[in-house]
């Protein structure tokens, strides 16, 4: 029994390395698959754009000053694919976004949960690596 | 005359369409392909162009969360379990000095992180849709990734043009082997890589691609390449195209707005200025 788990899972292994996430550029060298933040905030611009789209959120601190967060997410059609459409993010509304943070020091990320403000939940990126 | 003429055409069509539902039974798996078969239910037939052809024609994708899903969770239009699975992963077998020139590589230098094309075959395994546009004498492929496109005119000599300047996704021409569409690919520049970081190889680059309808929604994909240049012997790989449901390839515009590669160099500067310290 265990031998046969362990191939089908070698072999999901396989087809998962096969298929790059993301089509164009590595995620472990940009972002740190092991380090999921959750942000909320305020939508303050939206990039809607190839190769991938891009989300500005406000966070504020407890004295309300705010610090802008650039979260990355999949690519347009991608998204769209998924149900996860450009018209649900407006800006001035409120989400909470779930990231992995970059490791270039700077305030963003790569984006993977919204939670919308009726409470839906989509993925706008993939899994950390 | 016309009528006798009429109900033989008839008769013939109905003969060759229950001959391909029988071939389409009993040619289940790729008979070259070390491609694995798995345990799927009853395979719907794939069907056939007026020529006889096993029909591609339409939209193919390897992989990516459109049509899988996210890990763990259910993909949001489920497809039937793929009846075959790709052919094995194989290292790539770089002769030495290749091996060592594939070292000095990183992720900055992939062709695609800055917007060009991926070559053949890695396109083919792109997470994003492509299209098939068969005809009796060319086959025309669409790519999402990269917008990129390739036209495939068959040939029987599977002959390329005399005057070909290397390109990135080189020049293909085709033929019809049985069942398996096989397409020559050359006349590359060195600049793609084959698959991971530095997978380099040189403008002696060849590739044999292999395309076969296993079942309505599932085509195998195959591709031996040959470098004499940079490999020691040909390296196989390959992929599973199934056909995405409520897909169809649009515009992607990879230079639009593309920072990753800045965060990825400060990144790598911020790590080597850490290690400096230790």
């Amino acid at each position: 029994m265990r031998p046969k788990f362990l191939s089908a899972v070698a072999a999901f292994g396989l087809l998962l390395a096969a298929v790059p996430v993301w089509a164009h550029h590595s995620f472990a060298a940009e972002y740190d698959g092991k380090q999921l933040i959750t942000l909320k905030g305020a939508i303050t611009k939206v990039e809607w754009t190839n190769p991938h789209i891009y989300i500005y959120v406000d966070v504020k601190d407890a004295n309300g000053s705010a610090t802008n967060w650039a979260l990355e997410g999949y690519p347009p059609n991608t998204l769209k694919r998924t149900g996860f459409t450009r018209d649900l993010l407006k800006v001035g509304e409120e989400i909470t976004i779930t990231a992995y943070k970059s490791k270039d020091g700077t305030y963003s990320g790569a984006g993977r949960e919204v939670t919308f403000p009726d409470g839906s939940k989509k993925f706008a990126g993939p899994i950390g690596q | 005359m016309k009528s006798y003429f009429n109900t033989f055409i008839v008769a013939l069509t109905a003969a060759l369409c229950l001959l391909a539902s029988r071939q389409a039974t009993a040619q289940q798996y790729p008979e070259n392909a070390p491609t694995v078969a798995t345990k799927a239910g009853p395979l719907k037939p794939f069907a056939r162009t007026a020529d006889g052809k096993p029909d591609m024609t339409g939209t193919w994708q390897a992989g990516g969360v459109s049509i899988n899903g996210e890990p763990g969770a259910p993909p949001l239009h489920p497809l039937p379990p793929a009846p075959i699975r790709p052919p094995a992963r194989q290292r790539i077998p770089y002769q030495d000095w290749a091996a060592e020139k594939q070292k000095t590589f990183t992720v900055l230098d992939d062709p695609t992180s800055n917007c060009l094309l991926p070559g053949v075959p890695r396109i083919v395994g792109m997470p994003m849709p492509l299209e098939i546009v068969q005809t009796p004498k060319e086959v025309v492929v669409l790519y999402e990734s990269f917008r990129a496109w390739r036209r495939i005119p068959i040939n029987e000599k599977l002959q390329h043009p005399n005057d070909l300047t290397p390109t990135w996704m080189g020049d293909s021409v085709g033929r019809w082997d049985g069942d398996t569409f096989v397409v020559d690919v050359t006349g590359f520049n060195d600049k793609t890589w084959l698959s991971g970081t530095g997978s380099i190889h040189t403008e002696q680059l060849h590739v044999v691609e292999r395309y076969k309808m296993i079942s309505d929604d599932t085509l195998s994909y195959e591709a031996t390449v040959e470098d004499p240049g940079a490999l020691t012997k040909p390296w196989v790989t390959g992929s599973v195209l199934r056909r995405p449901i409520d897909v169809r390839v649009e515009e992607y515009e990879c230079i639009e707005n593309n920072p990753d590669n800045e965060h990825i160099r400060k990144a790598m500067e911020l790590e080597k200025a850490k290690n400096a310290k230790k």
